[in-house]
């Protein structure tokens, strides 16, 4: 455990980091789904999680958002150990359809994580405006997710998360049901909210290409139990770009190396 | 409403319509002796004399306490302790087989029970009909609990909700559909038991009214109170129904 700590301390100085998995192990129903897994993720950094189905990649989530807890070894958030799921660090589940709460509008749904950060309800009408306008759903503040499209769900889920002013932000296959036009723009549209906000990302996605298009720092975990298999940093810059970013020879360079990991893993 | 809908609604009160007409046809006929089957001419005008008479008015008050009362009464009582059976799935192992013995009980069975332990009174009312009543409420709680989505429950979690705030903004409206059905059920329970009670203890409502017209041979008053106590369970239903309508709209979005 001290090892991972020193590596970190290599990579970054000894700046602390945000979330630190120090050796951490999970059994669940007598079987290990993650085994000695250390992991350091920097403020601000946007980190991206990806490997085979049922690598452990949800699971790993659900660590770093205290809804797990490790068998052994610590999950720290800003240098404390974590115990229990806490609003500084937001999740944006999959299944948006189950995240939401179907009786409540898109205003009413924002409006629970305000409720539950305790703001007064005379200031919420404005903040919840301001939210749906910066996820790109203005006007449909009346409108029940059962109205809205898939991809209008997640937006919504992303405001009332963003509604949590969260310090973390982790997405698990946010965009994985959705299709690749609307994909594409919320890929944007969450790189220049999290540039704004300064939130640090944990994002898991099965997609390599929007692994590398998003991230500061990609991980590759391998399967039974789940480790980290391989880390390569994306040196690309920014702001990223839909097709210019898409071409860069370091993007694919990455993309090749990503791709024979994950097949390596599949074998 | 569209055209099938009128269509549907206009054929319904035909229906109705010609019930009336083939059971004034049998009276005038005199296919059943008067005494026992009056007419719906003759039950009318029972029923408007009652009114302005100003008894079946206090009748149908009676009738419609005991029902609010048990009801509620069910109601409260259902959906506290369905909701506390519903949310642990170890209160649901532990306490579910005393469910499934208590719950075919006929209602009937407590009756006496109740009028032992309680005498003929308006408590006795009280019990049996909350204790009828409860059933449908509370099973339908302890359902609508049990299947609140648990990806909910965790986004609870994250944003720190306290439990009262879990109850009150996932459990309890994540459980409506099922909660307003089983009380829509429970409203007919209610006014069966209350009619039986007051039949059985005599207390002042229509039940005890159908009794008296019935031991007196008076059948158009008799059929007076059977006409009002339909309209009552009708009028009650549709009510309830609306209610219904107007709490879960966001579920007529969803289909
Ligand atoms: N509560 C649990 N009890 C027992 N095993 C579990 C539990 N949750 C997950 N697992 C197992 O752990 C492994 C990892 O699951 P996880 O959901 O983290 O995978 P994943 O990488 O997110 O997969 P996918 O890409 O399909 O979403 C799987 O083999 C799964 O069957
Ligand atoms: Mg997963």
């Amino acid at each position: 455990m001290a090892s991972a700590a020193k590596r970190l301390e290599a990579v970054y100085g000894t700046a602390t980091p945000q979330i630190a998995f120090d050796g951490v192990t999970l059994v669940l129903g007598g079987k290990t789904i993650i085994e000695n897994l250390s992991l350091g993720v920097q403020p601000g950094e946007f980190l991206c999680i990806v490997g085979a189905s049922g690598c452990g990649k949800t699971t790993a989530l659900r660590l770093a958002a205290g809804l797990y807890q490790p068998t052994s070894g610590k999950v720290n958030f800003d240098g404390q150990p974590m115990r229990e799921p806490r609003r500084e660090i937001a999740i944006v589940f999959q299944d948006y359809g189950k995240a939401l709460l179907p009786w409540r509008t898109a205003a009413g749904n924002v409006s629970l994580a305000l409720e539950a950060g305790g703001m007064p309800s005379a200031e919420r009408p404005a903040r919840i405006e301001e939210l749906l306008r910066t996820v790109g759903l203005p006007g449909h503040a009346g409108k029940y997710p059962s109205e809205m499209s898939g991809g209008m769900q997640q937006r919504l889920q992303i405001a009332r998360c963003l509604a949590q002013e969260p310090k973390t932000l982790l997405m698990d296959e946010p965009f994985g049901a959705l299709d690749a036009m609307t994909r594409q723009g919320l890929q944007d549209e969450v790189l220049s909210l999290v540039a704004a906000s300064g939130a640090t990302v944990i994002f898991v996605t099965h997609d390599l290409d929007e692994a590398i298009y998003l991230g500061d720092r990609v991980i590759g975990l391998l399967p039974h139990p789940g480790r980290i298999g391989i880390e390569l940093s994306v040196n690309l810059p920014r702001p990223r770009d839909q097709l210019s970013t898409r071409e860069h020879p370091e993007f694919l360079r990455l993309r090749r190396q990503l791709f024979d990991f994950i097949k390596a893993t599949e074998q | 409403m569209n055209r099938a809908a009128i269509i549907w609604r206009v054929a319904s009160f035909a229906v109705a319509a010609g019930f009336v007409a083939i059971w004034q046809l049998i009276a005038n006929l005199k296919l059943v002796s008067p005494v026992f089957l009056p007419g719906p001419d003759r039950a009318w005008a029972a029923l408007m004399r009652g009114f302005s008479s100003g008894d079946l008015w206090s009748k149908l008050a009676g009738t419609l306490e005991h029902m609010a009362y048990g009801w509620l009464a069910a109601s409260i009582a259902g959906i506290a302790i369905g909701a506390i059976i519903g949310s642990s799935s170890r209160m649901r192992t532990y306490v579910a087989p005393s469910l499934e013995f208590l719950r075919p009980l006929p209602v009937s069975a407590i009756i006496p029970v109740a009028i032992a332990m309680l005498g003929l009174t308006q408590a006795m009312a009280l019990f049996v009909i909350a204790f009828g009543a409860i059933w449908p409420i509370m099973l339908a709680t302890i359902h609508g609990f049990a299947a609140v989505e648990p990806r909910l429950y965790e986004v609870a979690r994250s944003l720190q909700m306290s439990r009262l705030a879990v109850i009150f903004k996932i459990a309890l409206p994540s459980a409506s559909p099922d909660i307003l059905a089983g009380m829509r059920l429970s409203l007919t329970v209610a006014l069966i038991l209350s009619v039986v009670c007051e039949i059985l203890a005599g207390l002042d409502g229509l039940g005890h009214w159908v009794l008296l017209s019935a031991r007196a041979f008076r059948s158009a008053d008799l059929f007076a109170g059977v006409i009002l106590l339909g309209l009552t369970g009708y009028v009650t239903s549709v009510a309830m129904s609306l209610a219904e309508h107007r709490l879960l709209a966001w579920q007529a979005a969803q289909r």
